[in-house]
Order: C-alpha cells, then sequence, then structure tokens
C-alpha cells in the first residue's frame, strides 16, 4: 500500500522534526524572525483603503441624490443616474475583500450640504468633485482597480454634462 | 524593447487615428449643428493624435502610422447610422485610455485618466445617454 507507506513516513518525519531543531540548537519560534505575524490585525493594504474612502463616497452621493429622485416634480434624467451610481456602489463591493465586521471608514465623503437642501447644482458639484477625488486615488490603487476609478470618475464626468444641461 | 507604456500610448494613438478616420465617414452623413459637432470631434481627435504621437516620439519609439483603411462595424448610410458610429468611435477611444490608467507611471496613470473624460463625453453625447462604466464595456 503505498499511500499508507507514504503516510506513515510523513508522520515519523514530522515526530522527528522537534528533535532535529533540538540538535540543531534552535526553537520553533525561531523560525519566524521578525515580528509575530499572528499577533495583530494585518494591515489592510493601499488599495483596501482607497476602495473604503470610494464606497463612503459613493454611498454619499447616492445619498444625495435619492431625495432629489424621490421629490415630485424631479428631472426625469436624475433616475438613470443614480441607478448608474448603484451599479458604481455594487462593483466597488464586488473589489472589496476585507474581514468580517471590518466598517469602512466615515467622514471620507465630499462635504456638502444637508441632503435634503440638493439642488441640481449641488449634484452637478458633487459630481465634478467626485470625479476629481477618484483620479487622485488613482495612485495608491493596483492596476485593475485604478482603471474601476478611472472609469467611474469619467462616468461622474458624464453626470456633470447631463446635469449642467438640466440647468445646474 | 517596447515597455507597456508605450504599448498602451500606441494603442491610444491607434484609437485616435480610427476615430479621425471614422469622423470623416460619420460626417458626411451630417448635417447642420450635428455635423459641426463631429467636426469639432474629429479636431479633439486630430490633436489628441498629435500629442501622443509626440509623447511617444519624446520616449524613443516612433509613433504608429494610420492604417489607409478602417473596416467600418456596420454600415454607415445616414444620420442615425453616423451618430451610431461616432458613439462606437468615442468608446474605442475611451477604452484605450483605460489601458494607459494600467500602467505603472503614475502620471501616465493620470494622463489616462483624464484623456478618456473626454471621450468618455462624446460618447454619451452621440448616443444620448451616459454609460455606468465607460471603457470598460
Amino acid at each position: 500500500m503505498p499511500g499508507t507507506l507514504a503516510r506513515r513516513r510523513l508522520l515519523a518525519s514530522a515526530a522527528a522534526l522537534p528533535l532535529l531543531l533540538g540538535t540543531a540548537g534552535c526553537q520553533a519560534a525561531d523560525l519566524f524572525a521578525g515580528p509575530d505575524p499572528l499577533a495583530a490585525r494585518p494591515r489592510l493594504s493601499p488599495t483596501v483603503i482607497a476602495l473604503q474612502e470610494v464606497i463612503a463616497a459613493e454611498e454619499d452621493l447616492i445619498r444625495r441624490y435619492r431625495p432629489a429622485v424621490g421629490r415630485p416634480p424631479g428631472p426625469p434624467e436624475l433616475a438613470p443616474l443614480l441607478g448608474q451610481h448603484e451599479q458604481h456602489l455594487a462593483r466597488l463591493r464586488d473589489r472589496l475583500l476585507e474581514p468580517p465586521g471590518a466598517r469602512p471608514p466615515r467622514g471620507q465623503a465630499i462635504p456638502g450640504p444637508p441632503h435634503a437642501e440638493v439642488t441640481v447644482a449641488r449634484l452637478r458639484a458633487a459630481e465634478q468633485a467626485s470625479a476629481a477625488a477618484l483620479v487622485q486615488r488613482l495612485a495608491t490603487a493596483e492596476p485593475s482597480v485604478a482603471q474601476l476609478f478611472a472609469s467611474i470618475a469619467a462616468c461622474h464626468v458624464t453626470h456633470a454634462a447631463v446635469l449642467s444641461g438640466l440647468g445646474g | 524593447m517596447r515597455s507597456p507604456a508605450v504599448t498602451a500610448l500606441q494603442g491610444a494613438l491607434a484609437a485616435e487615428h480610427a476615430a479621425c478616420w471614422g469622423y470623416a465617414v460619420a460626417g458626411a452623413h451630417l448635417s447642420g449643428s450635428w455635423q459641426d459637432a463631429a467636426r469639432q470631434d474629429w479636431a479633439a481627435h486630430a490633436m489628441a493624435r498629435d500629442a501622443l504621437a509626440g509623447m511617444i516620439a519624446a520616449r524613443g519609439q516612433a509613433p504608429a502610422a494610420a492604417q489607409a483603411f478602417y473596416r467600418l462595424p456596420f454600415p454607415v448610410r445616414d444620420a442615425a447610422s453616423a451618430k451610431a458610429l461616432a458613439a462606437l468611435l468615442e468608446d474605442g477611444v475611451t477604452r484605450a485610455y483605460l489601458g494607459v490608467v494600467a500602467v505603472a507611471d503614475l502620471a501616465l496613470r493620470a494622463f489616462g485618466a483624464m484623456a478618456m473624460q473626454g471621450p468618455a463625453q462624446r460618447a454619451a453625447f452621440w448616443r444620448g445617454s451616459t454609460e455606468a462604466f465607460p471603457g470598460m464595456a
């Protein structure tokens, strides 16, 4: 039974490992040079941090749009723009793999007025500011995420053009 | 050996060449303000083409030349198909600049991201609607 033999050989090797380490004058802990990798939660990568911040900004844009879309007679052009922001948020969240329970940072969103006061002009300004902020974040993101940011920024610029056409 | 940055820039240049050629086709089927818009967009692409050629030459490489002829994706016989062609050309240019965003050179990344905003806007103009992910479709 070659499988059984191989398993026995492996178990015997594992049993002999402490003996070998002992005779070599080292302890198992010495195998890990530097800080203990299990002592603290791993640091978030710059890409993850950038994604968290962009997600927070996108959520803020959606919060701005919702009252403007729901308020009759809101311009019908706003609903498709809101829909595209929701697509952005879903795609961004798909790219974010973070430990369960981790919360995205707050306070990263673009400052603005209370959302009840949102106007077309303010939505346009928010779209433009968001596009500029996304381009600023390209340097800290890995290439595929940088491309996603650039594409979303371009979309925000097209939104700003639509809003300009509405008199914003 | 050609660097990834130059390859991406050559891709953008090829898309700009195609756009210049395509707008000449589209413009012939448009009139009035639509033709004015096509002329303005052709000029924007010609400027971008020349700028890209300069950037590639500055990196010691020969800018790719335009092809003598481009195969149209569909017959262009009227204003509607001309506008559809213009939107498609802009999509191609947007996609090509998105390729520049993936390079390691951070200045070029920012350049690509800014450069794709113009064609994304023009694509939305010709299509009559915005897209959620310009250049990624």
